[in-house]
């Protein structure tokens, strides 16, 4: 029953707003049952669902409160003993309202049940009382009433118009930000290989100078969405660094795809062990590369606050820096990896993959006021991402990449520096060739699990101070459940197109286990931290 | 023109007097103070002091430009509190504007007395003027290409374009050289006698008063500078710079003069203290020569050089 | 005589400029290959400055560039990528704009102060502390307030290129001459006038002087500032091929922003002529 049921069949309840059929809403027919006190009539329980022919509403006169002080007695006689009600009079009372409210049409499509709304609103409007649509039905027949609405009501139209307006895409200029990284692939490749196209956006993809200014420009509503680090759209929803806004991640853009590198002149120093005293640099402070950077030191027994020094330097100019000897090594994000190598200026110590196998990186980042303002088109731009992702997480696909993302208005690097990053066989800078195929890889289900990881370092290095609920926060900012619907119903056929079925998962990571169930033993667990 | 005796007072000073106030260690110190004299319509006025006495000052008074500590000037009956069109003033430098031709500064004067006038009526006065003072040719040319004669006479013939009714002068042809003061003297000559302007001129030179001026004030020096003296002019009003030395007045006169900037400076303070003086009436003389000096003068006691005077 | 002075001061230029290039094209000659001991597969993935080719580059190149640049100035590939003429417009109208609104409020200001020892008095520690402030220290600010980044670059160029022209306006309003002003006193000039038609000319070429200071830094400060927010401008294209370590390129841009900040400081050195007076 309810709003999805058939409006032109008399024998059955339809929405009435009450079980007896006789009132608008169920306040006025709770106040009605309760008897008002200048009230002059009230209701009596109907005792079947399939109704009498002719019902009458029956009208009972109580010039005055019940005397037995409760005001669901319906006897009129009242003398003052509790109220005498027909056996199982309210049970079945119950299980009528709950049946009404239950109710929903078995199986059917989305526009038969667009349809059956629409009459339903129709209908209701017309006749005000179920009752009175079921009296009017009976004395004339359904196909008659359905006529007559017609002729005054333009029905069809109006069913036709919600159709429309399901899936309206409330704008299709968008504007996303992306900074000229590899990890931005999926974000950039959909504008020239036409994945933006396919869901109906027209999309621009607009060069950001650097994280701070992708995150000013985002929080400002230049940039509808935005190429971001995995921790800033949690930092961004705690408060930590910028004005507290609630930020969602839908889908990360990479996992692995990063390297630390050393200068030339260190090839002897590969050991970590070794780095007392050396200058690196990240990109930002709240990046994975910071905390895998920290990590890594951490487990070879070197505090990255005391005995190294970490500095933040835009890319491009920690392969300068690298060459001017102002820094020893970086960990930042590619082809600025690759790139120390093309110059001769450094080479690759170890990628990131061989600190966490499939880390996440970087994220496909919109803010929640986007996403409540623009439902529809929001969701056609998670469909492009996706469908994005899962094209670059095929490996035969990766030079055709390449050779899109690399011109002047993508990433502005030579073909050969993207594609060995895409690709993974690479020169190493230490007169190798090496060849590892997820160098750099793109499944995009944003695990809960990964959020509370990125939290727990926030809270060992004292980003974020004080209690952090870290399943609050990873599951409001990383839309994993409803990534696993969308990627379901997509049905991508890559290796990472099916989506798990868990939100939550364990990692290793350079030897220790994290278990998301425990975020603050395994912050205590660890010996150098800042708490 | 000054020997109608019942011409009016068109200047009246009255007990003016200039006081710095105290600044620092130094004390308040008085440039000038009581002094009274009064200028008719249409004379010519010369004041002559050493420098620090406040002659510039004094000129600035009466311009409007700066105000007395005490006393007042009253100029055609009413008190001067501020600077007028009527009283025009040609400054010691030129002070033409530097980016305007000789045509553009006078217009501006010209434009600034009758405002409602149209571009051809200025031009037309402007013009006047501009020959007046000789320049003709010069009207497009901007200061910087005349000479210092030149732009003098500019500022003479803008301050006359507005037809004032006084004509204040301030040591104008000072920063020339003798030719050229010369002859700028002379015209300045022609033109008052042709308009009979009253005219307050400030000078250092002696000749030039005896030249131009009807009677000349003698100032002593600062501080608390006073009127020593008023010289009447006793040469004809009809002179030349050529011819007016062979007149026996003359050497009467100019000796005199030069007896008081020269030799008489050391004693003021003597001769103010005499109980004879009276700073309202300060005393008129006028110099004449030997032959002249008998009851026919007017002012009592035509002198020459020193006698009777301590 | 004039033209010869002229001539033989070219001629040095031209010579000064052939040893710098000289000397330039000497210290950037490429080193030994050291490809041949090489893994020929290893060597095809790695660029010329790894194989011992100076990472510099010579004038040839940078000159080859710029042509290329100046051979197709309004190419427009997208918001990425446009030509060198596109940004070059987009940076010269961001100045102006900035530059024209700081002039608009620095000259009725400068006559303010210039005119009232009040006011001069009451707005100095304002200025005083105002006017060191570095643009890219207002540009963050400007972007966390005024959120556009366009507003935010003109916004920050008027913050910095208003200064001199206020300075200077002061200055100039308050060292005219006193007897130019007694001249209008006696003449019973209005204050109005007497502020257009006196103090405004004889101010005028410091006021210029001023403007002339302030285009050169509202030039600098849009570089700058462009580097940091991007978009569309020649400090984005600077930052772009900065990105790509593109020396060359960036040599190129660097070239173009010297030449558009010579032009702009002629056009401003002629008009300055225009109002400047012989005394």
């Amino acid at each position: 029953m309810g709003a999805f049921a058939n409006p032109f069949n008399a024998d059955k309840l339809l929405w009435s707003g009450c079980p007896c059929g006789q009132h608008r809403s169920m306040l006025e027919h709770q106040m009605a049952m309760a008897g008002a006190k200048a009230g002059r009539f009230t209701c009596e329980a109907v005792e079947d669902r399939d109704l009498a022919p002719n019902p009458e509403p029956r009208f009972v006169d109580r010039p005055r409160a019940p005397a037995c002080g409760d005001a669901s007695c319906v006897d009129p006689d009242c003398s003052g003993e509790p109220p005498r009600r027909a056996p199982g009079a309210a049970e079945r009372e119950q299980a009528r309202l709950d049946a009404w409210l239950d109710d929903e049409p078995e199986g059917g499509d989305t526009e038969e049940t667009i349809a059956r709304c629409v009459e339903s609103a129709v209908v209701k409007g017309m006749f005000g009382t179920d009752m009175n649509r079921r009296a009017f039905l009976r004395a004339v027949g359904a196909t008659t009433a359905a006529a007559a609405i017609a002729e005054i009501f333009p029905l069809g139209a109006a069913k036709a118009l919600a159709q429309e307006m399901k899936g309206k895409l409330e704008k299709t200029k968008l504007n996303v930000g992306f900074v000229p990284i590899t990890c931005a692939t999926p974000i950039i490749m959909a504008k020239p290989m036409g994945f933006y196209k396919k869901y109906g956006l027209d999309v621009s993809v607009i060069k950001t100078a650097g994280w701070a200014v992708s995150r000013d420009k985002s929080l400002s509503g230049e940039y509808d969405a935005a190429h971001m680090l995995t921790p800033m759209p949690l930092a961004i929803t705690a408060g930590a660094g910028s004005v507290a806004k609630p930020w969602t991640m839908p889908a990360v853009e990479n996992i692995n795809g990063q390297a630390i590198v050393l200068a030339k002149k260190h090839k002897d120093k590969n050991d970590p062990r070794m780095w007392k005293g050396f200058k690196f640099a990240v990109p930002f402070q709240y990046s994975m590369h910071n905390f895998l950077l920290r990590y890594y030191v951490a487990e070879h027994g070197l505090d990255p606050d005391k005995d190294i020094q970490i500095r933040v330097l835009p890319p491009p100019e920690m392969v300068a820096n690298l060459r001017a000897d102002n820094v020893d090594g970086y960990l930042s994000p590619d082809p600025f990896n690759q790139r120390a190598v093309y110059d001769g200026v450094g080479f690759i110590h170890i990628l990131t993959k061989d600190i966490w196998d499939k880390h996440p990186c970087c994220a496909f980042a919109a803010s929640q006021a986007f996403i409540d303002a623009n439902p529809n088109t929001f969701l056609a731009l998670w469909r492009s991402i996706l469908d994005a992702t899962n094209f670059a997480s095929i490996k035969s696909n990766r030079k055709e990449i390449s050779k899109a993302i690399a011109p002047k208005n993508y990433l502005n690097q030579p073909v050969t520096v993207i594609e060995q990053v895409l690709t993974g066989r690479f020169a190493d800078g230490l007169g190798k060739v090496r060849n590892v195929p997820d160098r750099i890889d793109f499944d995009p289900f944003p695990w809960h699990s990964m959020a509370v990881w990125i939290l727990t370092q926030m809270k060992r290095w004292g980003y974020l101070k004080g209690d952090v609920n870290y399943k609050k926060l990873a599951e409001e900012v990383y839309l994993a459940t409803d990534a696993q619907k969308l990627m379901a119903e997509m049905k991508l056929d890559g290796p990472y197109g099916k989506p798990p079925k868990t939100t939550y998962a364990k990692y290793s990571i350079m030897g220790r286990t994290f278990d998301p169930a425990n975020p603050d033993a395994y912050v205590d667990g660890f010996k150098i931290k800042r708490t | 023109m000054t020997d109608d005796k019942t011409q009016e007072v068109q200047i009246k000073i009255e007990g003016l007097s200039k006081a710095f106030p105290a600044q620092g260690d130094a004390g308040a110190m008085v440039v000038f103070d009581e002094i009274w004299c009064s200028v008719l319509k249409g004379e010519f006025v010369c004041l002559i002091g050493h420098s620090g006495c406040g002659k510039t000052t004094l000129l600035n008074i009466l311009a409007g430009l700066d105000q007395a500590t005490s006393g007042a000037v009253i100029v055609g009956g009413e008190e001067v509190t501020g600077p007028s069109l009527h009283r025009a003033v040609v400054f010691q430098s030129h002070a033409l504007m530097p980016w305007m031709t000789t045509m553009g500064n006078i217009a501006f004067a010209v434009k600034s007395r009758w405002p409602q006038w149209s571009k051809a009526e200025v031009q037309a006065q402007c013009q006047k003027f501009i020959d007046l003072v000789r320049l003709e040719g010069a009207e497009g040319k901007k200061p910087s290409q005349l000479s210092g004669g030149m732009k003098q006479r500019v500022g003479i013939a803008r301050a006359l374009s507005i037809e004032p009714r006084i004509l204040l002068l301030d040591e104008p042809f000072s920063a020339l050289d003798a030719l050229t003061r010369g002859s700028l003297q002379d015209e300045l000559l022609s033109i008052c006698n042709n308009t009979h302007q009253t005219v307050f001129m400030i000078t250092h030179d002696i000749d030039e008063a005896i030249l131009l001026s009807d009677k000349i004030i003698l100032m002593t020096n600062g501080p608390q500078a006073r009127i020593c003296e008023i010289v009447e002019n006793s040469l004809p009003r009809a002179r030349t710079r050529g011819d007016m030395h062979r007149h026996r007045n003359y050497y009467p006169l100019r000796n005199h003069l030069i007896e008081f900037l020269v030799n008489r400076s050391e004693g003021f303070d003597a001769e103010l203290a005499d109980p004879g003086y009276d700073p309202r009436r300060p005393p008129v003389v006028r110099p004449v020569a030997e032959e002249d000096r008998d009851g026919t003068a007017d002012k009592p006691v035509a002198v020459s050089a020193a006698a009777g005077r301590r | 005589m004039r033209a010869s002075i002229r001539l033989r001061a070219l001629v040095v230029s031209v010579l000064l400029f052939g040893l710098f290039a000289g000397a330039w094209h000497l210290s950037t000659l490429s080193g030994a290959d050291t490809s041949a001991n090489m893994d020929p597969e290893y060597a095809a993935l790695i660029g010329a400055t790894a194989k011992g080719a100076s990472a510099m580059p010579g004038p040839l190149t940078v000159a080859a560039e710029i042509w290329k640049h100046v051979s197709n100035p309004f190419y427009d590939k997208g918001p990425n990528d446009k030509g060198v003429g596109i940004q070059l417009g987009y940076s010269i109208l961001r100045v102006l704009s900035g530059f024209l609104l700081a002039m608009i409020v620095a000259v009725p200001l400068g006559f303010l102060i210039g005119m009232s020892e009040i006011m001069s008095k009451a707005l100095d520690p304002f200025i005083q502390i105002m006017k060191p402030i570095s643009p890219l220290a207002w540009m963050p600010l400007a972007l966390y307030t005024l959120k556009d980044s366009t507003v935010s670059s003109v916004f920050v160029i008027f913050i910095c290129s208003i200064w001199p022209m206020l300075v200077n306006t002061t200055f100039g309003v308050a060292s005219v001459r006193r007897e130019w002003i007694d001249v209008a006193r006696t003449l019973e000039v209005g204050r109005l006038r007497t502020a257009l038609a006196v103090i405004l000319p004889a101010a005028a070429p410091t006021i210029l002087t001023g403007m002339r200071i302030s285009i050169g830094i509202a030039w600098l400060v849009i570089v700058a500032a462009e580097m940091l927010v991007g978009g569309t401008g020649i400090g984005y294209f600077v930052w772009n091929e900065w990105n790509n370590l593109s020396i060359t390129n960036v040599i190129a841009a660097i070239f173009f922003i010297g030449l558009i900040g010579m032009v702009l400081d002629l056009v401003l050195a002629y008009l300055g002529k225009l109002v400047t007076y012989a005394e």
